[in-house]
């Protein structure tokens, strides 16, 4: 499979006035195209700031980050981020809240978008809540919207810090299951942060596990578990031990 | 939506509700009118001075001979018009400085003990210059009443501004907003309910400013009318003019309230 992301001995230190934050340390790894990867780790060592250069919401100090070959740079459109928690304006309806990076990129009037945002409403069971605002939601459907407010831009790849985390665990498995559908069935490559052992198992063709802060690649699983969806394929038989694999790894 | 048919309870529970709001507006009217009652009893048997306390009879009297006489209503204008401006262009100036704080970070951090000491400054103090500077008349009344009232709306909108979590700025970012799209997508109206509030407190204020900046220097308003009428000793007349600052200040928030309904936090 060509790479699609490619970590190249990434650094990147924070600054503050007190002292130097080392969060990520020579880090290399990459994604293929279509593929859904995992970043898993301690908390505080680096996740969300892995996710961030992606972004271009920081540069890296050392190293050099490729999207499909190329350099990354800021706002590259072929990126989507969706983060911890929904983030949904509640001054906004659903429709306002999906179409606000179409509103941002003055693309609101560009129809085949439009449509693309409707056709994914309806697609994901959201049409009815079009003119409703967040509030009115539960926090799955929330999360679905966020989804779709992250998808209506068309990235190729996709970000995703912890976005289940606010949930309780019922809504957690079966929105883990919305999401993994609407990613697979978009064929996005996806980086999904999380802390989540069996989330990360569940979802992935690829989990690469980092070390305590500064975060540098312990080891990169690949993934190859029986079943369609992460609910079923948290019924492999080999799910168990590779759970016992990565607790081990972390701690 | 599907029509829910509620149990029984919930009726009772709603007929509760509306008997306990009832209830709470008879008190209310009680109290206004027991209020009226005592004073005008207690003025009449001679408890009350009514020299200095007044009555409501005698308010009536005085209404209605300021009224025939036309003064009354030059007065009022005054007051309502100097309050209403200096409210108006007290949360607009006071805004737009929270969104240049807001905006350069540098700015904020260069005027942040300015504003702390501003605050800080009994505004009264600046009285007697301003009426050197500006002249007597409805202009210092209007600057007094900006000045009471700007500052507090800056912070207050700044604070707010200030308040909006990270992570939705960075979402923004994420989806290549410009700093223009930061602000009027998300920060400005993130804080329209605590613009609302500053609009409440606002209210308040303004009419002090008012009322201070009558004290000061005037020739009309309701401020200027409780001061001639403590000097020529005709409390009927201060009495009268608080009354209808009550009304005013009242209706001008009444104004404002419905706004909080339309938005609510
Ligand atoms: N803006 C910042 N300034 C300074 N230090 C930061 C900043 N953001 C994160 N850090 C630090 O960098 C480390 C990694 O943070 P982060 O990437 O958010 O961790 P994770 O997402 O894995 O929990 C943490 O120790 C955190 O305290
Ligand atoms: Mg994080």
């Amino acid at each position: 499979m060509e790479k699609f992301l490619e970590f190249k001995d990434v650094s990147y230190f924070y600054q503050t006035k007190e002292s130097e934050i080392h969060a990520l340390d020579r880090l290399s790894f990459d994604i293929g195209s279509c593929e859904f990867a995992s970043l898993v780790g301690p908390s505080g060592c680096g996740k969300t700031t892995i996710l961030s250069l992606v972004a271009g919401l920081l540069s890296a100090s050392e190293g050099e980050i490729l999207l499909d070959g190329k350099k990354i740079e800021k706002n590259d459109s072929r990126i989507g981020y969706m983060f911890q928690r929904d983030q949904l304006f509640e001054w906004r309806t659903i429709w306002q809240n999906i179409t606000l990076g179409l509103e941002i990129q003055k693309k609101k009037k560009d129809e085949k978008m439009l449509a693309l945002c409707e056709e994914l409403l309806k697609k994901y069971d959201l049409y009815n809540f079009k003119n409703k605002k967040p509030r009115q939601l539960s926090g799955g459907m929330r999360q679905r919207v966020a989804l779709i407010r992250t998808l209506a831009l068309q990235p190729q790849l996709l970000l995703l810090d912890e976005p289940f985390s606010a949930l309780d665990f019922q809504t957690r498995l079966k929105v883990c299951d919305d999401v993994f559908e609407i990613i697979k069935n978009e064929k996005k490559t996806a980086l999904l942060v999380t802390h989540d052992i069996s989330e990360a198992l569940s979802m992935s063709d690829k989990v690469i596990i980092l070390s305590s802060r500064p975060a540098s690649v312990k080891e990169v699983m690949k993934l190859n578990f029986e079943g369609s969806t992460p609910l079923k394929k948290r019924e492999d038989k080999d799910f168990g031990k590779n759970f016992d694999k990565i607790w081990r790894n972390l701690t | 939506m599907k029509k829910i048919n509620y149990s029984k309870a919930h009726a009772r529970y709603l007929k509760k509700l509306k008997k306990e709001k009832a209830l709470v507006a008879f008190w209310q009217i009680f109290v206004f009118i027991a209020f009226l009652g005592i004073w005008e009893l207690f003025s009449s048997v001679g408890v009350l001075d009514p020299f200095f306390f007044s009555s409501p009879s005698r308010i009536a009297t005085t209404l209605a001979t300021l009224a025939s006489s036309g003064n009354l209503w030059i007065h009022i204008w005054t007051s309502l018009y100097e309050t209403v401006l200096g409210f108006i262009i007290a949360i607009v100036l006071g805004t737009i400085i929270a969104i240049l704080l807001w905006w350069s970070e540098r700015l904020r951090k260069i005027f942040e003990p300015y504003l702390i000491i501003l605050n800080s400054l009994p505004k009264i103090a600046l009285g007697p210059l301003i009426v050197l500077w500006v002249g007597s008349g409805t202009g210092a009344t209007i600057v007094m009443c900006v000045l009471i009232c700007i500052i507090i709306t800056t912070m207050s909108m700044l604070g707010a501004f200030i308040s909006c979590e990270q992570d939705k700025i960075m979402l923004m970012k994420s989806m290549h907003a410009n700093k223009f799209q930061i602000l009027f997508k998300l920060i400005l109206p993130h804080s329209l309910p605590e613009f609302i509030s500053v609009l409440k407190i606002n209210v308040g204020l303004s009419w002090v400013g008012t009322v201070m900046g009558e004290y000061l220097s005037s020739k009309a308003g309701l401020g200027y009318l409780i001061n001639y009428g403590s000097q020529m000793l005709q409390l009927d007349i201060v009495m009268t003019s608080i009354v209808l600052l009550c009304v005013l200040a009242g209706g001008m928030y009444l104004c404002v309230c419905p706004l909080e309904k339309r938005y609510p936090k």
